[in-house]
């Protein structure tokens, strides 16, 4: 089975859920402290960074992180090929460490920056839509979405919008698919206003890629939504109405939320990936 | 010419030390960091044709009593007029400065409306935002070397290279001594500059 490393940096707050969602598609999860020795990463076929508040933020979200020798190490790990996957704050950590997107190796390309709409500012924790695209992250990351599927998820941040001051590194990374996640009316329809489009990130960015489709920096909390009771009674969806039609019944609602396939696509490749390495 | 409020936390400022420690680690042998502090600046722009003096003692008088500018129960601040400021902005003694802003339009509107709001005064025309961070640094020649300590703590390029300031969000300016405050003025009003990642 494989076995996925949960890094447990001072101030995360979602190592154990995160580890829990990781559990339910059959897959080993260790939390792994930040300070364990440089050995320990190698034991793992696969990455998590989970959400938080690394450092309490200082500074910005993730730059204090993004320094750790433990951040270093996975990185060359994720160069051998392993996934990689940051959820909010642990997206912030790799765009600090400069392994998304990943054009000019080792160069920071990118930045998490603060929340950006009309008239609002500040923390955001709500639930917003998401459409997975095609792009070299979907066997990784989004293998198990429907096409087309508008995926509700939870977010929950200050600092969640996806920016560059490079225009080549924006268009590239719409050129070459990395936006694997893109944030979308709840029709499908592009997210053209608040609250579709929760922070301003450009390209509607929920979740970008590296060019090799192994680490994915993404804002949402799919381990918020990985069983069915976590679904909110009021989502006006498909989910909503699961949902709904699942109260009272333990058993559906231990049934999988809309988090849950992108787990799943994480943990078919990583067997995948462990099987084909067997065989060599 | 505007008024400006500095305000700093009088309390330990937590992001300053955890700065001045992970800071510490990137640098060189031979340099050294002694202390790092860290300030908002709010520039109040009078609108064209109107002068700070306009609205600066309804201004200074909202400083104090309102509490969205300061808390004082954590932060000391300097509240200048456009008199009072001089013509230049001088680091503290013996530091010098990365000053920062976002790349986008530096104004604050809800700062602004709630200001006029519960406090109404002519001429205010906006306020800017931006965040000093001071640095009390010494390079193996004595000095406080801030091309060396600027390029690796200030805009981040790389994991090693670079901390206070992220470029694809924030545009920086170096304080080594007295800047002109129109100097500094138009840094908070001038678009952001372009950035290469690649550079």
């Amino acid at each position: 089975m494989a076995r996925v490393a949960v890094v447990q940096i001072p101030g995360v707050n979602c190592e154990y859920e995160t580890g829990r969602a990781l559990e339910a598609v059959g897959l080993t999860a260790r939390i792994v402290r930040w300070n364990e020795p440089a050995s320990v990463w190698s034991e793992f076929d696969g990455f998590v960074i989970p959400g938080g508040f690394a450092f309490q933020d200082r500074i910005r979200a993730g730059a204090i992180a993004a320094k750790l020798p433990a951040v270093d190490r996975i990185a060359q790990e994720a160069e051998a090929g392993k996934p990689v996957l940051g959820i909010c704050n642990g997206a912030q950590v790799l765009v600090e460490a400069g392994l998304v997107p990943g054009f000019h190796s080792g160069k920071v390309e990118m930045a998490l920056a603060p929340n950006r709409a009309p008239r609002r500012e500040g923390y955001l924790c709500r639930w917003a839509w998401l459409r997975a695209e095609e792009g070299p992250g979907r066997a990784w990351f989004a293998a198990s979405a429907r096409p087309g599927e508008v995926i509700p998820m939870p977010i929950a941040h200050g600092e969640g919008r996806f920016v560059t001051a490079d225009p080549e590194v924006r268009e590239r990374i719409q050129r070459e698919g990395l936006v694997l996640y893109r944030f979308v009316a709840p029709s499908g329809g592009p997210a053209d206003r608040f609250p579709f489009d929760p922070n301003g990130a450009m390209l509607q960015a929920a979740g970008i890629t590296n060019r090799a489709g192994n680490i994915l920096a993404f804002m949402p909390h799919p381990e918020r939504a990985t069983w069915l009771r976590q679904v909110p009674l009021e989502l006006k969806n498909l989910w909503g109405e699961r949902r709904r039609a699942a109260v009272g019944q333990w058993e559906s609602l231990e049934g999988p939320g809309p988090g849950r396939a992108l787990f799943e696509s994480f943990a078919s490749k990583l067997t995948q990936r462990a099987a084909q390495e067997s065989r060599s | 010419m505007s008024a400006v409020l500095l305000v700093r936390l009088k309390i330990t400022d937590l992001s300053a030390w955890t700065a001045l420690e992970t800071g510490r680690r990137l640098l060189d042998p031979g340099y050294s960091l002694a202390r790092i502090a860290r300030e908002q600046l709010l520039m109040f722009e009078p609108e064209p044709g109107a002068k700070a003096d306009s609205f600066e003692r309804a201004l200074g008088e909202a400083v104090r009593q309102s509490n969205f500018f300061v808390n004082p129960n954590k932060e000391s601040y300097r509240f200048l007029t456009a008199a009072e400021r001089g013509v230049s902005w001088s680091p503290p003694e013996d530091a010098w400065g990365i000053v920062s802003r976002v790349r986008e339009d530096t104004r604050d509107d809800g700062l602004r409306e709630r200001l006029l709001r519960e406090h109404p005064m002519p001429g205010l025309s906006a306020i800017r935002r931006a965040k000093a961070w001071w640095l009390w640094s010494h390079g193996p020649d004595g000095g406080s070397a801030p091309d060396y300590f600027s390029g690796v703590l200030g805009e981040l390029r790389d994991p090693k290279h670079g901390l206070l300031v992220n470029p694809h969000a924030e545009a920086a300016m170096i304080l080594t001594g007295a800047v002109p405050w129109s100097r500094v003025e138009r840094f908070l009003i001038d678009p952001a500059p372009a950035f290469r990642a690649a550079a």
